[in-house]
């Protein structure tokens, strides 16, 4: 100890402190903790002498060495195994061998507001350990979740350090805040991409509405608790983890080439009426022409470096990490560097009292890149070239390219420069005291400071005739986040013969600000970095603004937990929410009480004999939880002033102020009630588990924006209110098998497969369906509709029947202004033409089924573990197909299959499929967005104990893995998994609209842990 | 450990929980009462003079709005008459085609975008006519901003009414259930409402303004809208009557027509109402105006080059006529600015020049492009030629040739050699005559369409483009207006 200590000089000062002089006249005793069931040994196991505070740790190797009296019992506990007293009696080696408890009695998992071991849970709540999630590569936490809990869906976003999207059991609700809500060491956070998943120890994720109803005001969307690690007893653990990785794209779409670009934009001339001359005399002496994809992506380097030293003393315990990630975009120039640090301090300051606190820091920052990049690489012309011979740009305006070409994306990115900042520093400090043997209050005091700066500068430059710049211009844009959050709680834990009962009784206050500048100055002038100051701009118009968001809330909350003879389990909660958000005209109060039973059927007399179950529980839950992630103040009427109201007179400008908005008198909060019935079953010697889970949830009076009449003359014709009921109902099931066979081969395989139907019970139109997802789309089409009885945001649209071959074909439909190659309607209601009134439903955004194969294996040195997820029941609207204002280019595969001339094709339109008429939404831009995909594997070896203790090093392994490096599926596009859109906010109601063409891309790492 | 034996376990105990129950006896509902950040409670507003005034700048600064002056009002407004077609390149909207081929149907955006953004000025000008009255402040002043209020509501319902027939009537803020929902207004008690309103503005609007309020609406203005609303209805006399008083009034016609259109000649002798537009990067979409952004020369960063001119338009001028090139920008020339107006392929070969602004006029990447451009909405030369036009439908050819005339010698700039005055008194031949004038000098202005309509030649002029009489006289109510109400709205013939 002493060793790691003088190298910690930190550390040494925070232990000394409170260091502790061990006992005299004792032994020695050393041992080996291995697994009962693979035979494996176990690091990290509490060892403790009986009736003292004196304990030690496993090491990497689960051995241990502590001095205890010789006529001492030693305690060996671990989670998930059971807890064993062993009387020492003047031996010094004892070898102990623990038995599994998986998914048994003392497995313990994190809930809100506590722990709860696993038997005595009657909701539906999924823990991932820590290690599985610094399994993979993935570096943002939330990621990392992908395919391992059933029905939890996430989408990830490919750019660096972009949150992914993640619901839990379906969309319920669909305005305001949608997200779900992470409770990191009791602080709320609306995203997690600030931490560092190697600080991770656990993540539970709460399901089921009785579960999630002690986090009342915003457990609508589900909440993820994550638990970072702490110091444990035992001497310092120095851990190292390092991994460097490249990024390279998959599944890349083949766009048209020189000369196949070239044919298609004279066919669209060709089209016309008149038709326009062809604007490419000779596409054949184009050949390939420019690969704009190869062009401007890249394979792209990723670097992760974690060190921690944990550990603790007697009365002290200890968490040290740094991070350093670096993390360069498949497009050039992208790159994002994030830089964590974190310490945990825990100090047992009296018998009675520990208190101690909690502090990450985060710095992150980025090299970004233009949200148009993606969408300029698939429209761009290849017939252009990067440069010309001379060094110059090639230029779209040489080639008469025009419209929806009219750029090179060479020029776009280097002329771009923006880099953002962001900083955060986050945690908590607690005390928790023991007022009586069975009574622990705590209380813990929380904070969140952010800060976000988004510098941009758009030089003066002229690179092609479109892409120029006369006058520069330097906006900064900064928010400041300033939360606080306070814990008081009260817990009662006993045992009275056969009763159980542990109730929790509590209190929180919250208050969370956030505060927007942005400022732009214009002609500032650029030698250095050093010259982006506003000041150095023109004095005149400069441009500055504001805003903020300031909520506040307290809450109220009790839980009751009684279990009976292990056997029969009743829990129950209730919370209280105030919410600012409703303070005047709104309801300032929302309870949501929840109940569960659980029947432990293993634990009855009657089953003792039965070989069958190792473990059988029935569990059901029943709960409401509410949704206050709603806009501020949504019932107070407030005066509109904005550019667009200021009035000249004489060239002078006047601010203009106006009323032009209406607000709903009264708000009720959004609720959602849910029911869960679930089994848990446990066979052979628990070696093989099942868990079953069926669950309905139904969010009432959802907040919900919808279309008043637009002769009122509101700003935007919209009004929220509690105004739509939703329902998601489903299952999900999870297999695990884990062995170690008689060869020394340990495995495990385990399975989860998620179902869920999602469906409007009720909007306040009435029938009337309330359409979106035209933001991004050509044309102002609407492709999604919500409306009763359907999805939220399901695929409208037209239905395709075919392709018009000829004019013969045209004169005799309904559509008899089409032209040979449109595509040809279905005129489903048949009054004789195509009309709004022959639309259908297209396809359903809302996955229905969420899967994942989730394996490990270990043997001897050797371990791997394959991941492998998926999606099914799910439509993609691929928008890129027809969102053409000129001469974008194609697809190669739409260039291969398009329709050009009369039985070419009957699937595929002409190329002028960005017409009026073909761009409406149609069935022929839904598809399947279903995928599986090899999600994670990882290598690793670990080098024997013999070599290692040479270097004086406990542990050294090294790894290879690779991440989405194989992903099967139909969707023509990119990739299916549609996240959050690179341009404008992410809502339910135009889920699944790929207008993105964001490639997917794999990630390969080779890594090392090193442990001293 | 010893340091700690002074501490008393109790003492820990209670400062503990008189913490928390301090902290708790706090979160009363003070704590819950937040208020809202950056935006100012609406029951603050209309107290005061400066409130009265800043209601009534919103009225304004809202006229430049995309639905007044973008794709919405120049699709609805614009490119149905043969004066204009969609230009850009061809798939860049070409749902706007629509409004050149009659297509159209309910569920259009640029139909519904347009009800919206006139419904957006009406409620902006009742909630200034409803909460002003009660606000204590100079009488006069008060006076003058209600009718200014009155004048951009009656404009609104002009443009409403002139697409759509009969609109709901909304002349107060819906306060009730009841008001929120209403039927369509027969179009005689709209056009009774823009009249009354009219009348009511122009008997307190003053003729002019000192200089620090120009842009502002004028008494010339209200009565020049009043007989443009008079001849909508073909209330001959009315127009006379309006157009002789406004024709006392002091203005004149601005010499030169193809500078009449510059910025620099905003505000002129003949400029009765026009939509002021500034580049003002200093205020956030303050330089809003799309108008000759979204008609600008394609080959340009920033312009767009929609609604260009036809080939019939192209025909309509008499040879040798100024006004052609000064209403047209072909490719291939250059701008008396000196700038040269090129094409690409694909761009059209014609620009609406009365939407052009000079390349060197300041701009960034921030803001629209050409935002510095007044939209035109009333010039004196269309008062004369409404005078023209109810001079000669009442019979009285020398006035209606002599206010012809006046038109045609400003057009004419001096050359005896062009644009000979239309000397015949017979009606027939007078009236074709200002119809084409009409035409000419008020092209790719937004009035070529209704006008057509108004005088009752569509079916002959728009039928070969499948204009049918019965069904496109108006355009569609807009489908989701009409299933938000219930069906309480009914739909236009044939849509």
């Amino acid at each position: 100890m002493k060793r790691i200590f003088t190298k910690f000089s930190v550390l040494t000062f925070l232990c000394f402190l409170f260091n502790y002089t061990a006992f005299a006249q004792n032994i020695t005793v050393k041992g080996t903790v291995t697994d009962g069931g693979d035979k494996t040994t176990i690091p990290a196991v509490s060892v403790q002498v009986k009736g003292t505070t004196t304990g030690a740790q496993t090491d990497v190797n689960g051995n241990y060495s502590i001095s205890a009296p010789a006529n001492a019992t030693l305690v060996f506990t671990y989670i998930g195994y059971t807890t064993q007293e062993v009387p020492v009696n003047n031996r010094t080696t004892i070898n102990i061998v623990l038995a599994s408890s998986a998914q048994q009695l003392d497995q313990v998992v994190v809930v809100g507001y506590g722990t709860q071991r696993k038997i005595d849970v009657t909701g539906s709540v999924a823990t991932v350990k820590g290690e599985e999630i610094s399994k993979q590569a993935s570096v943002n936490p939330v990621s990392a979740l992908q395919g391992k809990v059933a029905g939890v869906s996430i989408s990830n976003n490919g750019a660096p350090g972009a949150a992914p999207l993640i619901t839990i059991r379906g969309t319920g609700t669909v305005y305001g805040n949608t997200g779900v809500l992470y409770v990191v060491d009791g602080v709320w956070h609306d995203d997690i991409s600030f931490l560092n998943p190697a600080d991770i120890e656990s993540i539970s994720i709460l399901k089921d509405a009785s579960s999630l109803s002690i986090y009342g005001i915003r457990a609508a969307n589900g909440v993820v608790l994550v638990t970072t690690t702490r110091g444990k007893k035992g001497d310092a653990i120095i851990n190292y983890n390092g991994s460097v990785g490249v990024q390279s794209v998959t599944n890349a779409v083949k766009m048209a080439n020189g000369t196949e670009y070239a044919t298609a934009i004279n066919e669209i001339n060709a089209s016309k009426t008149p038709p326009d001359a062809p604007l490419f005399k000779d596409p054949a002496s184009f050949g390939k022409g420019t690969d704009w994809y190869g062009q401007i992506l890249r394979n792209a380097m990723v670097n992760n470096h974690q060190l921690s030293i944990s550990g603790g003393g007697e009365k002290t315990s200890y968490n040290f990490s740094l991070g350093y990630l670096n993390q360069d975009g498949i497009v050039e120039r992208n790159n994002y560097k994030r830089y964590t640090a974190r310490l945990a301090n825990d100090f047992q300051v009296l018998k009675p009292l520990k208190v101690g606190y909690n502090v990450s820091g985060t710095a992150s920052n980025s090299n970004d890149i233009p949200n148009s990049i993606f969408y300029q690489m698939y429209s761009a012309g290849p017939v252009v070239p990067v440069r010309y011979a001379d060094g110059t740009y090639g230029d779209p305006n040489d080639f008469g390219l025009g419209g929806g070409a009219n750029f090179n994306p060479q020029a776009t990115l280097d002329f771009f420069n923006r880099k953002s900042k962001n900083y955060k520093v986050t945690g908590n400090v607690y005390a928790e005291l023991n007022i009586l043997k069975s009574l622990t209050f705590k209380t813990s005091i929380g904070g969140d400071f952010g800060q976000a700066e988004v510098r941009n500068y758009n030089q003066v430059y002229v690179a092609t005739a479109s892409q120029r710049n006369e006058t520069s211009e330097l906006g900064v844009d900064r928010t400041e986040d300033r939360n606080w959050i306070i814990e008081n709680t009260l817990t009662y834990k006993n045992i009275f013969g056969d009763h159980n009962l542990t109730v929790l009784a509590g209190q929180t206050a919250q208050r969370r600000k956030s505060y927007t500048i942005n400022a732009l100055a214009r002609n500032v002038p650029y030698s250095s970095e050093g010259d982006l100051y506003l000041a150095l701009g023109d004095s005149d118009n400069r441009y500055i603004n504001d805003s903020g968001v300031l909520t506040t809330a307290a809450s109220y909350f009790g839980r009751v937990n009684y279990s009976f003879k292990d056997r029969y389990l009743l829990n129950a909660s209730m919370r209280a929410d105030g919410a600012s958000q409703f303070f005047g005209g709104g309801e300032l109060w929302g309870y949501f009480p929840s109940i569960g039973a659980g029947w432990v059927v293993t634990n009855e007399p009657f089953m003792k004999d039965q070989k069958v179950f190792s473990n059988l529980k029935l569990r059901g839950s029943w709960g409401k939880v509410g949704n206050a992630g709603v806009p501020v103040n949504p019932s107070t009427l407030v005066i509109t002033q904005k550019g667009g109201y200021v009035a000249y007179f004489n060239g002078v400008s006047y601010t203009g102020k106006n009323i032009d908005t209406m607000v709903p008198t009264f708000l009720n909060w959004e609720r959602s009630s849910g029911t869960d019935i679930g089994l848990e079953a446990g066979f052979l010697d628990n070696r093989l588990n099942i868990e079953a889970d069926y669950y309905t949830k139904t969010t009432q009076q959802a907040i919900f924006e919808i279309p008043v009449l637009s002769s009122i003359g509101l700003g935007n014709s919209k009004q929220i209110g509690n105004q739509a009921d939703f329902r998601n109902r489903g299952f999900e099931f999870v297999a695990s098998w884990r062995d170690k066979t008689e060869g020394g081969l340990t495995y495990s395989i385990s399975g989860n497969f998620g179902y869920n139907q999602n469906k409007v019970m009720k909007v306040v139109t009435g029938q009337n369906p309330v359409y979106s997802g035209g933001e991004g789309l050509a044309n102002g089409s609407l492709p999604t509709r919500t409306m009763v009885g359907r999805p939220v945001g399901e695929f409208f649209g037209y239905q395709v029947a075919g392709i018009f071959q000829n004019k013969a074909e045209i004169a005799s439909s309904a559509q008899t202004g089409a032209k040979p190659g449109d595509f040809k309607y279905i005129d489903t209601n048949g009054d004789g033409q195509i009309s709004e009134k022959d639309r259908v439903p297209l396809g359903n955004p809302n996955p229905k089924f969420n899967y994942g194969l989730n394996t490990s294996f270990a043997y001897k040195n050797f371990d791997l573990a394959v991941d492998i997820q998926g999606v099914a029941g799910v439509d993609v609207y691929n928008a890129n197909i027809g969102l053409r204002f000129g001469n974008e280019n194609f697809t190669q595969d739409f260039f291969k299959n398009r329709w050009h001339g009369e039985g070419s094709s009957n699937t595929y339109p002409s190329t002028n499929v960005g017409s009026t008429e073909n761009a409406r939404p149609n069935s022929f831009y839904v598809e399947s967005g279903a995928y599986i995909r090899l999600r994670n594997v990882q290598l690793g070896y670990t080098l024997p104990a013999g070599l290692l203790s040479k270097w004086k090093m406990q542990k050294v392994r090294v790894f290879a893995n690779a991440q989405n490096a194989i992903n099967l599926f139909g969707y023509k596009g990119f990739s299916p998994e549609v996240g959050k859109p690179t341009v404008g906010n992410y809502s339910p109601l135009r889920a699944g609209v790929d207008a993105n063409v964001y490639p997917l891309y794999a990630t390969y790492n080779l890594g090392v842990n090193v442990t001293f | 450990m010893r340091i700690y034996k002074n501490i008393n376990l109790h003492k820990v105990c209670a400062v503990l929980i008189t913490g928390t129950i301090l902290f708790s006896t706090s979160c009363k509902k003070s704590f819950l009462n937040v208020d809202p950040q950056g935006k100012q409670p609406a029951v603050t507003f209309w107290k005061t003079q400066q409130d009265a005034i800043d209601g009534v700048s919103s009225i304004y600064g809202n006229l430049r709005s995309w639905s007044n002056v973008g794709f919405n009002s120049l699709a609805v407004e614009s490119l149905g008459g043969d004066d204009a077609e969609k230009g850009s390149s061809s798939n860049d909207a070409s749902y706007l085609n629509a409004f050149n081929d009659f297509t159209v149907t309910s569920t259009d955006g640029q139909v519904s975008g347009f009800w919206e953004g006139q419904y957006q000025n009406v409620n902006l000008c009742n909630q200034v006519l409803d909460n002003v009255p009660a606000i204590n402040m100079d009488p006069n002043l008060k006076a003058r901003l209600l009718a200014e209020a009155k004048f951009v509501r009656a404009f609104a319902y002009f443009r409403l009414v002139r697409a759509f027939g009969a609109v709901p009537l909304r002349l107060n803020v819906p306060k009730t259930p009841a008001e929120f929902n209403l039927p369509r207004t027969p179009k005689e008690q709209v056009w009774a409402a823009i009249e009354k309103d009219l009348d009511d503005a122009a008997a307190v609007l003053p003729a002019s303004y000192p200089a620090k309020d120009l842009g502002r609406v004028t008494k010339g203005a209200a009565l020049s809208l009043r007989a443009k609303a008079a001849m909508y209805q073909k209330k001959w006399s009315e127009v006379l009557t309006l157009t002789n008083s406004v024709m006392t009034m002091g203005y004149s016609l601005f010499p030169n027509f193809d500078d009449l259109f510059r910025i620099n000649n905003e505000n002129n002798s003949e400029s009765i109402f026009e939509l002021q537009c500034e580049y003002n990067p200093g205020i956030k979409d303050a330089s809003n105006s799309q108008y000759a952004q979204i008609q600008g020369i394609r080959t340009q960063a920033g312009y767009w080059g929609f609604n260009v001119p036809t080939q019939e338009l192209v025909d309509a001028f008499e040879t040798g006529d100024p006004r052609k090139e000064a209403t047209i920008l072909f490719v291939g020339t250059t701008t008396p600015q000196g700038d040269p107006i090129t094409a690409n392929p694909g761009d059209p070969s014609r620009y609406n020049h009365k939407a052009y602004v000079p390349f060197n006029t300041p701009y960034d990447n921030a803001n629209p492009r050409g935002g510095q451009q007044n939209v035109r909405v009333l010039r004196y030369s269309e008062v004369l030629l409404m005078n023209a036009e109810a001079a000669n439908e009442l019979g009285n050819s020398t006035q209606a040739i002599s206010s012809l005339e006046l038109v045609r010698a400003r057009a004419r700039q001096g050359n005896p050699g062009i644009l000979p005055k239309v000397v015949s008194t017979d009606q027939a031949v007078l009236r074709n005559a200002i119809y084409k004038e009409r035409f000419v000098e008020l092209a790719m202005e937004s009035d070529r369409y209704f006008d057509v309509i108004r005088q009752g030649r569509a079916a002959t002029v728009f039928g070969p483009r499948g204009w049918k009489t019965g069904k496109n006289e108006v355009w569609p109510i807009p489908n989701n207006e009409i299933e938000l109400s219930a069906n309480m709205l009914t739909q236009n013939p044939g849509y």
